[in-house]
């Protein structure tokens, strides 16, 4: 399931999204930045009373808004109300009407990384790798992948045609799907190799820790406590989302111990996050977590404090390097401020923004040739701007899933070694459970 | 001396320029006005919210006139690409420019490898008489290292106060023999005009761009090609307004009259009606003794370049030679703002004396020519023109991108200047006729790195090596 950019086509913006939602309402306006603000008032005016064509106030105040928040850090961001409500949609993890596609852009076009079982889009037959090239006639050329997704996206009952090409001969189909309420489920899991449980979080949403939950339950039964070896919490291409469920899920496999701790300006932001007790669903058992260059925010929270923790083996590759949280400041009617306002650390104290979480085993994918080149994140520290962390900044790694997990060489080591054997060993596991 | 990209050097995006100076008005409120304060207001809240929030919750202390600058440039980035903010240095630096001179030595010099080395001084300038020579490479300036420093900040320090004095630190030859200069500071005007006689017959006149100097060095180069070639032998002008990306729109209006007598040259009109304006050739203006014009024109042709292509068509007073022109249709105002820099706003269109504006469009040559492009220059010396530019403003459906911007080094090649010559010497088929090997008399026309760098900032230019900058 969890190949490529997939968190793009649920419309969560790259490594950005590790949210705390705090209450709105700052102090009022101090007299401080005063200056400022006349000389921006006065360009507003200018522009307003000069322009070749009036221009449209909002928009400017707008353009103004991210034009200052750009100027900050690449998580900053302005959200209007539409934003807010689509940012409000994702971390709830609530649904929304459409076919249960999760899609990919390839070149310039938009690929079906794989229809989600049992919704319109699996009905009508549509199928992993499928190219989609026109959405209601309109030519996906030249739309990004957001556009694509708005484009798929609507009300349940609405019909959509797609206009798809199959195969490597491109054979050209037609569909027609009505579009239904999807669930996005931020957890899915399965039974690896008969007795590994295999759980992979594609986001941290509201209902991530329930979903968690869930699955570790699910594995009481099957394969039971006394057959199960342990489990593999897959984590890459994973950008992040709210803090407090990454939190729950460390929880969910220790017992006590700092998991995290976050510092900003003022005192307020400064705060430690412990394990509750009792809170361990994991029975002790072995756990090995993924990572790649995809693994952000929320997910490298979960992984350098299992890492510090020493309850986890990572394996993968150089995780991305977010380590600032955002908090999501309400500006009532107008929307919503996403500002970043803390760093967090790991347990042993660790930043580690625009430096990553280094795996401790390393394993590469094989990247199928189409792709070498495209499939690197090129991580924190390559965005312009980024909060600074000393002088041994990293970049990205590879962020490339392999759709056919026969293949998937991150997987077959951590099976493995969850079995005892050497992980370097890449015998392929034809027992493994169903996709 | 103005060769390469002076404009980038001194900090003003190209294809920008056509900048009516306005007096800074203040706000008289029409009566739209006050209904729509209780708006503004609200817009002025929420900005001042957000600038509140991030200074008390960001993770770091921010500075707050860089927050303010990034949401000025933000603003007005929205609006359409010519309009901009300037801080306080960047509007000095502009000033600079359009006044066309400044305190300095008078040495063009440019970047090698990290050091900063004399291209030439400029004729009569106290560089030149101190003996400073082309190929000396700058160690020091006022007992300060130039290690280090950009070409830009190298070029700062040189300049300074008229009457004030410098120390320059110097290794010539390939001995590095050490040399110490004390030079004072003298005004430098920037050359926007060059000429000379090409084919012993024709009063070539590039104009660089549109500075407060530029009228009177068209007048002075019309005046000194007239002294050289007699009347009756002489056949006519070239006007090279290649990869000018304009400058004063005044300039730009006393070039038109010094070809053409009487008529509209140009009109601007802005969102008031009161605004607009109508410009006219005043009797008298015209230098050119009514001898045939030839207009090169290319990609880079730009804002104030195209009022002048523009006019001379629409008058049918000149044949336009080249490609397509960038298509600026647009006028900017530069308002200061204290001490606080200047905003270069889009307050107007302009129309040619048909009414057509080029916003977007560009101007169409008489004769079309292409240049030949080197292979390693090939699809990079096309300007994506004012069409491509995200967020311009808008010209109806038929808007039209960019053309080539290359001119060739050696003008032996250059196909344009040959059919212009060949045009004006009465040839019929440019193209059949062979390379005019030798015929440019002067031999230092289009000097070798004009072409090809002065592509507007929208492409920036091809290959360029580092950048000069007078200084």
């Amino acid at each position: 399931m969890g190949r490529g950019i997939s968190y793009l086509a649920f419309g969560v913006a790259f490594g950005a999204a590790i949210v705390s939602y705090a209450a709105g309402g700052a102090p009022p306006a101090a007299i401080a930045g005063a200056d400022q603000l006349q000389l921006f008032t006065r360009v507003f005016d200018k522009v307003r009373e000069s322009y070749v064509d009036k221009p449209d106030d909002d928009k400017m105040v707008a353009a103004a808004i991210n034009g200052m928040l750009a100027s900050l850090d690449p998580h900053s961001a302005y959200l209007d109300a539409k934003a807010l409500n689509d940012f409000q949609t994702t971390m709830k993890g609530e649904e929304f009407g459409g076919l249960g596609l999760e899609v990919m852009q390839e070149g310039g076009l938009v690929r079906v990384v794989s229809p989600i079982d049992d919704t319109p889009a699996a009905r009508a037959g549509m199928m992993s790798g499928d190219v989609i090239t026109a959405i209601d006639d309109t030519p996906v050329q030249g739309l990004s992948l957001k556009e694509a997704v708005d484009k798929m996206r609507g009300p349940a009952k609405t019909s959509v045609r797609l206009k798809v090409n199959r195969g490597a001969n491109k054979e050209a189909r037609e569909f027609t799907i009505v579009r239904e309420i999807i669930k996005v489920l931020p957890v899915r899991s399965r039974v690896e190799s008969g007795d590994i449980g295999y759980i992979r979080i594609t986001q941290f949403t509201q209902q991530t820790y329930d979903g968690l939950q869930k699955a570790i339950a699910k594995f009481r039964d099957e394969p039971g406590d006394d057959k199960l070896k342990g489990y593999i919490l897959d984590l890459r291409n994973n950008p992040g989302g709210l803090l407090t469920q990454s939190i729950e899920v460390v929880n969910a496999f220790v017992d006590r111990g700092e998991i995290v701790s976050t510092r900003g300006r003022t005192a307020d932001q400064a705060q430690e996050y412990s394990a509750r007790a009792g809170a361990n669903l994991s029975q002790g058992k072995p756990l090995a977590v993924l990572i790649n260059g995809g693994t952000a925010s929320a997910s490298e929270i979960v992984s350098g404090a299992l890492q510090d923790l020493k309850r986890a083996t990572l394996i993968g590759t150089r995780s991305f390097g977010k380590g600032s949280v955002q908090t999501v400041l309400s500006l009532g009617d107008n929307g919503a401020l996403k500002l970043t306002t803390a760093r967090y650390y790991t347990p042993s104290g660790r930043s580690i923004q625009a430096k990553g979480i280094e795996p401790d085993i390393k394993v590469r994918e094989t990247i199928p040739d189409d792709l070498k080149g495209k499939v690197d994140s090129k991580g924190e520290a390559s965005l312009t701007g980024h909060l600074k962390n000393g002088d041994e900044e990293k970049t990205g790694s590879e962020a490339y899933v392999p759709p056919d997990s026969a293949s998937d060489a991150q997987l077959i080591a951590a099976v493995d070694l969850l079995h005892g054997r050497s992980p370097t060993a890449s015998a392929k596991d034809p027992a493994r459970g169903d996709d | 001396m103005i060769r390469k990209v002076s404009f980038l050097a001194i900090g003003v995006a190209i294809g920008a320029v056509c900048a009516g100076w306005a007096p800074q008005t203040l706000s008289t409120l029409s009566q739209g006005a006050y209904a729509a304060a209780a708006d503004t207001y609200r817009q002025l809240n929420l900005f001042g919210d957000v600038f509140e929030k991030i200074r008390n919750d960001y993770v770091e202390k921010p500075d707050e006139s860089k927050l303010i600058e990034a949401a000025i440039n933000g603003m007005l980035s929205s609006l359409d690409p010519h309009s901009s903010y300037m801080d306080a240095k960047a509007y000095r630096e502009m000033q600079v420019q359009t006044k066309g001179e400044f305190g300095g030595l008078g040495i063009e010099v440019t970047q090698e490898d990290g050091l900063i080395k004399v291209v030439s001084p400029i004729d009569e300038t106290p560089a030149a008489k101190a003996g400073i020579l082309s190929g000396d490479v700058i160690v020091g300036i006022d007992d300060e290292s130039t290690q280090g420093l950009t070409l830009d900040q190298a070029v700062d320090k040189m300049r300074g106060a008229v009457n004030s004095t410098i120390r320059l630190k110097i290794l010539r030859g390939a001995a590095k023999e050490a040399k110490e200069f004390k030079i004072v500071r003298d005004v430098i005007k920037v050359q926007s005009v060059r000429s000379h006689i090409e084919a012993d017959d024709i009063g070539y006149i590039r104009i660089t761009q549109f500075t407060e100097q530029t009228a009177d060095g068209l007048k002075s180069a019309m005046e000194k090609v007239g002294a050289e070639v007699p009347a009756d032998k002489f056949k006519g002008y070239i006007l090279d307004l290649r990869n000018n990306p304009g400058g004063l729109l005044d300039q730009s209006i006393e070039v038109v009259n010094a070809f053409i007598d009487k008529g509209e040259i140009v009109s601007t009109r802005g969102r008031n009606p009161d605004d607009a304006q109508r410009f006219n050739a005043r009797p008298g203006g015209d230098l050119s003794g009514g001898k045939p014009l030839v207009v090169l024109i290319n990609g880079g042709s730009a804002s104030a370049s195209e009022i002048v292509s523009g006019a001379l068509q629409d008058h049918k007073r000149a044949t336009l030679i080249g490609t397509r022109s960038f298509g600026k249709g647009s006028v900017q105002t530069i308002m200061p703002l204290g001490q606080d820099g200047a905003l270069r706003l889009t307050t107007a269109r302009y129309y040619t004396p048909s009414g057509r504006s080029i916003q977007a469009k560009g101007i169409d040559p008489d004769i079309e020519i292409l240049e030949d492009v080197p292979d390693d220059l090939k699809d990079r010396d096309d300007t994506k023109g004012e069409a491509s530019l995200k967020g311009h403003l808008k010209n109806g459906d038929e808007e039209k991108t960019g053309s080539q911007a290359y001119v060739p080094p050696d003008p032996k090649n250059d196909k344009q200047l040959i059919a212009a010559v060949d045009l004006l010497h009465g040839v019929k088929h440019a193209a059949a006729i062979p390379a005019k090997a030798g015929a440019n008399a002067s031999g230092q026309a289009p000097t070798p790195s004009e072409g090809p760098m002065e592509a507007p900032a929208a492409s920036p230019a091809p290959g360029s090596p580092d950048a000069t900058a007078p200084n």
